[in-house]
């Protein structure tokens, strides 16, 4: 039952997104220059075509509610696990503020950090371990990156 | 220049120091990444397009295959051992695989998954060589309406293939194209979708989305995966080799998954998952012990093991003689060969001879590196496999990051990256598939400039399309596979169900 919920809220979301997209696509200036379409028109059909697989699948879900299949399913309980939508929104969050402070912290600086706090929580009571993997793969990929490839990583406040 | 003459050609550009050394590199690394479950090819590709920066396109197109073609070669490993897929389309392997394992006879099975690798890696190779070539030259006669057609096809088999869901392919592909349209429109001059965002007036970076929706969301796959127990690996004992029984059982059924994958392979949209299934369920339909498959038949791990990797030489064939890719891996190797400055197509055969023949006989020398590594040095790569997925999940993280950074210098494609991460997630758990968004993004501008320039001849005629036969033809097949989608995935579905339910259960 919550499988086809989410896939409702899924259709009225591409449905309500796509009639966004067609609302910004023709508030854009219409030049033809050369060209019988302009810039319009096939940002146009891509809106018409999303609007239509959201409606396909509203059929899909009302054929999927009709079957004897989902009958049987809807009979067992799904629990949420919480917990783990926890975990998953405190790592994003967590790396977010990672890229935050990127530019400005530093590679050098901000990897470890980043790197250990996820350790610590995946790979637990191995300080030690954890601490040697942070900075270990800091220094191996800056060092292929800055010094193998050329490829500039920020420094920060660090003079390297 | 012929396929003979092109291939000899090619041995040579493949067999000078260098491109062996990349191409052991790829087939090297591509195996280690097939030993991480939940890294597939596709985000393995992306993730190390940053480390070609400043190489020879030749020598990093190699290196860059040969990480496909390990990826495919050794997501038998787990599958085997671990009873997880290494990559999706080594899932059926799991079927046989892994009860074959358990009952003692994981050195002969991994055998035999390296010898049908092989075997059919390198009739995909053959044939990708004698077949690119006609397709290129009938493709140079493609104008603006044909390709449209072409990609139009395209697009429409994959929505229809890939996933449970015919709307929810087609809502993957129309989402790709959507980002297609955001940036400069470059016959008009003007921004479109932009947000008044600087960093998406340059269309969004191909890469980015590629390593968010990959490899960003399957860390997400692998943080559930650590909290929900933990892997049960079967120890490989004795020597690598099967008996002369195994293998009169299992030779015919290499061959029959190699025709099987090539031709999947080739027609874009299918992929190695399907390869595998239909190989799988051809071997049993005509088995003497159908009773045998699920509970440990050799031909139940040779024909989907030959079938992925004759696919992955068939999923060429589009990339280099149209220059539409026939795989989500491949619309990433597409995507490095136009950050190249290449353009993949027809064209490629007589403009970058010394890379496409090159790259096609680096195959050969690939299959035979990979043969070595997935014979002696099983037990040494495996152990790749005793690394705490806690730890591994950190690290993938951290590369990630770095090489969405090194694309442009960056920080907005990191939370560009972020984004397509959750994006990937939210698809994995609504089940929607992630490569028709690949190929819309890849294709959608190519498909815009194919459709504007049609209309533009035809003055604003729609019928062009189907005036041009090829046009039409192409047209007509993508509204068969769109139409007949629905029949085929109820079938589909069943037999998938099987290998995942295996797969839960441990």
């Amino acid at each position: 039952m919550r499988a086809l919920r989410a896939e409702t809220a899924l259709a009225a979301c591409v449905i309500l997104g796509a009639a966004l997209y067609l609302w910004a696509d023709s508030m854009l200036p219409p030049t033809r220059i050369g060209d019988p379409l302009g810039p319009k028109v096939f940002p146009a059909l891509v809106g018409g075509g999303l609007i239509l697989s959201g409606i396909l699948l509203l059929f899909e879900i009302r054929k999927k509610r009709r079957s004897p299949e989902f009958a049987a399913a809807a009979t067992q309980q799904a629990s949420a696990d919480w917990r783990r939508q926890l975990i998953l929104c405190a790592m994003v969050a967590w790396t977010a503020i990672y890229y935050l402070c990127f530019d400005w912290a530093g590679y050098l600086i901000a990897t470890p950090v980043f790197l250990f706090g996820l350790l610590s929580h995946f790979h637990r009571g191995h300080h030690v371990a954890n601490a040697v993997v942070a900075g270990g793969f800091t220094a191996v990929v800056y060092a292929l990156f800055t010094l193998l490839l050329g490829v500039p990583l920020p420094t920060g406040p660090l003079p390297v | 220049m012929d396929s003979w003459h092109g291939l000899l050609h090619g041995l040579a550009v493949a067999a000078t120091p260098t491109h062996l050394l990349y191409t052991l590199i790829g087939t090297f690394i591509g195996t280690m990444i097939s030993h991480l479950p939940g890294i597939g090819p596709s985000a393995g590709i992306a993730l190390l397009i940053p480390v070609t920066f400043g190489m020879d396109p030749t020598t990093a197109l190699m290196m860059l295959a040969g990480i496909y073609y390990g990826c495919m070669y050794g997501g038998a490993v787990t599958a085997i051992l671990l009873n997880t897929p290494g990559d999706a389309a080594a899932v059926m392997t799991v079927l046989d695989g892994y009860p074959l394992a358990r009952q003692g006879r994981a050195a002969s099975t991994l055998a035999i998954a390296a010898i049908s690798s092989f075997i059919a890696g390198t009739m995909g190779v053959t044939a990708l060589a004698f077949v690119a070539v006609p397709l290129a030259a009938l493709a140079l006669h493609f104008g603006p309406t044909e390709y449209f057609g072409l990609i139009f096809f395209a697009l429409s088999t994959v929505s229809a293939l890939t996933g449970d869901s015919l709307a929810k392919g087609l809502m993957s592909t129309f989402l790709g194209l959507l980002l297609a349209t955001v940036g400069i429109d470059l016959q008009s001059g003007v921004p479109r979708f932009t947000l008044g965002l600087m960093e998406l007036q340059d269309r969004v970076n191909f890469l980015v989305v590629v390593v968010g929706l990959f490899a960003v969301a399957e860390v997400s796959r692998m943080v559930e995966g650590t909290m929900e127990g933990t892997l049960h690996i079967v120890r490989v004992k004795g020597r690598l080799w099967f008996s002369r029984a195994e293998w009169r059982r299992a030779w015919p059924a290499i061959l029959r998954g190699a025709g099987v994958g090539f031709f999947c392979g080739a027609a874009p949209g299918l992929g190695g998952t399907i390869a595998a299934m239909l190989s799988y369920i051809l071997e049993k339909k005509i088995s003497r012990h159908p009773e045998q498959f699920g509970k440990g038949a050799i031909e139940g791990v040779a024909a989907p093991e030959a079938a992925t990797n004759a696919d992955t030489c068939g999923a060429f064939v589009h990339l280099l003689a149209l220059g539409v890719p026939g795989s989500g891996a491949t619309a990433v190797i597409m995507g490095a060969f136009i950050m190249y400055g290449i353009q993949p197509g027809p064209m490629l055969f007589n403009s970058h001879p010394d890379l496409v023949w090159g790259l096609i006989a680096s195959m050969y020398i690939g299959n035979m590196m990979l043969l070595v590594l997935n014979l002696p040095l099983v037990g040494v790569l495996a152990r790749i496999l005793y690394v705490p997925p806690g730890v591994l999940l950190c690290i993938i993280l951290g590369i990630a990051s770095a090489g969405v950074y090194s694309f442009n210098y960056n920080t907005f494609d990191l939370f560009l990256a972020l984004v397509f991460g959750l994006l990937g997630y939210a698809f994995r758990k609504l089940d929607i598939p992630k490569a028709p968004l690949l190929f819309g993004l890849i294709l959608g501008h190519t498909l815009e400039q194919s459709f504007r320039q049609a209309m533009t001849i035809s003055s604003g005629d729609p019928t062009v399309f189907l005036r041009s036969p090829i046009a039409a033809f192409l047209l007509a097949c993508a509204a068969v596979s769109l139409g007949m989608s629905a029949v085929a995935k109820r079938r589909r579905r069943a037999t998938l169900g099987i290998a995942q339910e295996r797969i839960a259960r441990g």
